[in-house]
C-alpha cells in the first residue's frame, strides 16, 4: 500500500498517555513491524488526533540502516531495524511523561488482576520490566513496564501499555517471549538490542484497565540470594514511591497526600528475585489471596 | 531568625504551604515554597502536630512528657525547642506570636 511521499505503511493511531502520534516508514515490513509492536497503544477508534509523526526512512539501502526522525527532529541515523523501533519506543516514553503531567507519574511498572493493579517501582536495572514481563507471561493485565500513572482525581493507575522492554540480560528466561522477528532468517538485526515485546490485540498479551492499586512491590535484583517477599511498613513505601516519582514537585503536597493514600492503602512488600519463576509465583500469591480478591488492602 | 527563639512562651504554627500525611508514626511534608519533601520521625511529628498556633513551646513540653511518662523534662524541652527551630529554618513552621 503506498502512502504520500512514499510510505510504504503508517500505523494506527497511537495514544501513550496524552501523546497521540503514528510511525510511518518507507519500508514495508519495518512499518508493520512497528505496528505489531505498538500494538498496546492503538487507540481503539483510530480517533485519536495524530499530533506528532515518527518517521522511519532507509538511509542506506545496501546496509539495511535506517533514520529515526519525529516531525523535525532527528532522533537517531543509521540503525539497524529493531534499534529504530527502540529509538521510538524510548522518545514515546519521554513524551508520553512530558504530556501527561496531569497525572502523578512514577518509574514504575504496573500489571492488574482482577481489577487489583500491583505497582512495581524501581530504579533502571531493578528487574521491573523482566518482573513484569514474568506477570505478563502468566495472564496478568499489563499496565506498563516503565511509567505508571495516577489519575489525580479517581486514585487509578492508568494504562501505559507501551512494549515491554527487556534488555539482553534477562533474554534467556523470557526467551518464550522473544519476538516473532527472532524466528525469521537473517532475523538479527530485526531484533535490537532489547526486544521491545508487543503487547494487546494479536499478541496474546492482555492489557489491564484502569484501576486502584492494591500492591506496591518493590523488586530488586540480586542473583545471590534467595527470591523472597519482605513486609514493608507504610513509611518504607512511600519512600520507595516518592524516589521513584517523575514529577512530584508540579503536584507538591496533593502528590504527596497521594503518594501517601497509597502507601497507606496498599499491602507493601520487596521483593528480592534472583529466580523469576519464583518471584512471579511470590506475586500471583499475593493477589489471588481472598483478600486481594475482596479488595482488602491495608486501612489508612 | 532570633536566636533566641523559640521560647516556653512561644506559639509555633504550620505554614499553609506545608501539607503533610501521617505515614505509621511518621509524617511526609511536602513544602511547597521550598519544593522539599521532608520525613519527620515519630518524635518530631509529634511536635509537628502540635505546631497549631494555639499551643506554647511550654505546653508542648509538658503534654510530651507526661505522654513519656514523665521523663526528664529538661531534655524533652530542649528536644523540643531545637526541633522546632528547625521546622522553622527549614520554613515549615512560624511563629504566630506570643
Amino acid at each position: 500500500m503506498e502512502y504520500e511521499y512514499g510510505w510504504a505503511h503508517r500505523t494506527h493511531n497511537l495514544s501513550g498517555l496524552s501523546y497521540h502520534f503514528a510511525v510511518r516508514a518507507d519500508d514495508e515490513r519495518l512499518g508493520c513491524l512497528a505496528d505489531a509492536v505498538l500494538a498496546g497503544l492503538r487507540d481503539p477508534c483510530d480517533a485519536a488526533p495524530v499530533e506528532h509523526w515518527y518517521s522511519l526512512t532507509a538511509s542506506d539501502a545496501a546496509l539495511g540502516t535506517v533514520d529515526v526522525t519525529c516531525d523535525d527532529r532527528v532522533l537517531a541515523r543509521g540503525q539497524q531495524p529493531g534499534d529504530a523501533l527502540g529509538w521510538v519506543v524510548w522518545d514515546v516514553n519521554r513524551a508520553a511523561a512530558e504530556a501527561s503531567g496531569c497525572h502523578l507519574l512514577l518509574h514504575a511498572g504496573g500489571v492488574e488482576a482482577g481489577g487489583t493493579g500491583v505497582l512495581i517501582p524501581g530504579a533502571s536495572g531493578s528487574g521491573k520490566s523482566t518482573l513484569v514481563a514474568g506477570l505478563v507471561r502468566a495472564g496478568l493485565g499489563y499496565l506498563t513496564d516503565e511509567l505508571a500513572a495516577l489519575d489525580m482525581a479517581s486514585g487509578k493507575l492508568m494504562p501505559y501499555p507501551k512494549p515491554i522492554t527487556v534488555k539482553s540480560g534477562s533474554f534467556a528466561v523470557l526467551s518464550d517471549m522473544g519476538p516473532d522477528v527472532c524466528r525469521g532468517p537473517g532475523h538479527g538485526p530485526w531484533v535490537g538490542e532489547e526486544w521491545q515485546l508487543a503487547v494487546g490485540e494479536g499478541t496474546g498479551r492482555r492489557v489491564g484497565g484502569p484501576c486502584e492499586a492494591g500492591f506496591v512491590v518493590v523488586p530488586r535484583y540480586d542473583a545471590t540470594a534467595e527470591t523472597a517477599l519482605t513486609p514493608l511498613s507504610a513509611t518504607q513505601a512511600f519512600l520507595a514511591l516518592a524516589v521513584n516519582a517523575v514529577n512530584l514537585i508540579p503536584h507538591g503536597s496533593a502528590g504527596t497526600r497521594a503518594l501517601g493514600r497509597l502507601a497507606g492503602r496498599c499491602q507493601c512488600f520487596s521483593l528480592t528475585v534472583s529466580d523469576l519463576d519464583a518471584a512471579c509465583r511470590l506475586v500471583l500469591g499475593l493477589v489471588e489471596a481472598p483478600a486481594a480478591r475482596g479488595g482488602a488492602g491495608r486501612e489508612p | 531568625m532570633n536566636p533566641e527563639w523559640p521560647d516556653g512562651c512561644s506559639r509555633p504554627v504550620r505554614r499553609d504551604s506545608a501539607g503533610g500525611v501521617e505515614l505509621d508514626d511518621n509524617v511526609a511534608l511536602y513544602d511547597t515554597a521550598g519544593q522539599l519533601l521532608i520525613m519527620l520521625n515519630s518524635s518530631a511529628a509529634a511536635v509537628w502536630e502540635r505546631c497549631d498556633g494555639a499551643t506554647t513551646l511550654d505546653e508542648m513540653v509538658g503534654e510530651l512528657a507526661e505522654a513519656h511518662g514523665g521523663d526528664d523534662a529538661g531534655a524533652i524541652a530542649e528536644d523540643v525547642r531545637l526541633t522546632v527551630r528547625k521546622l522553622a529554618e527549614l520554613g515549615l513552621v512560624v511563629d504566630a506570636g506570643t
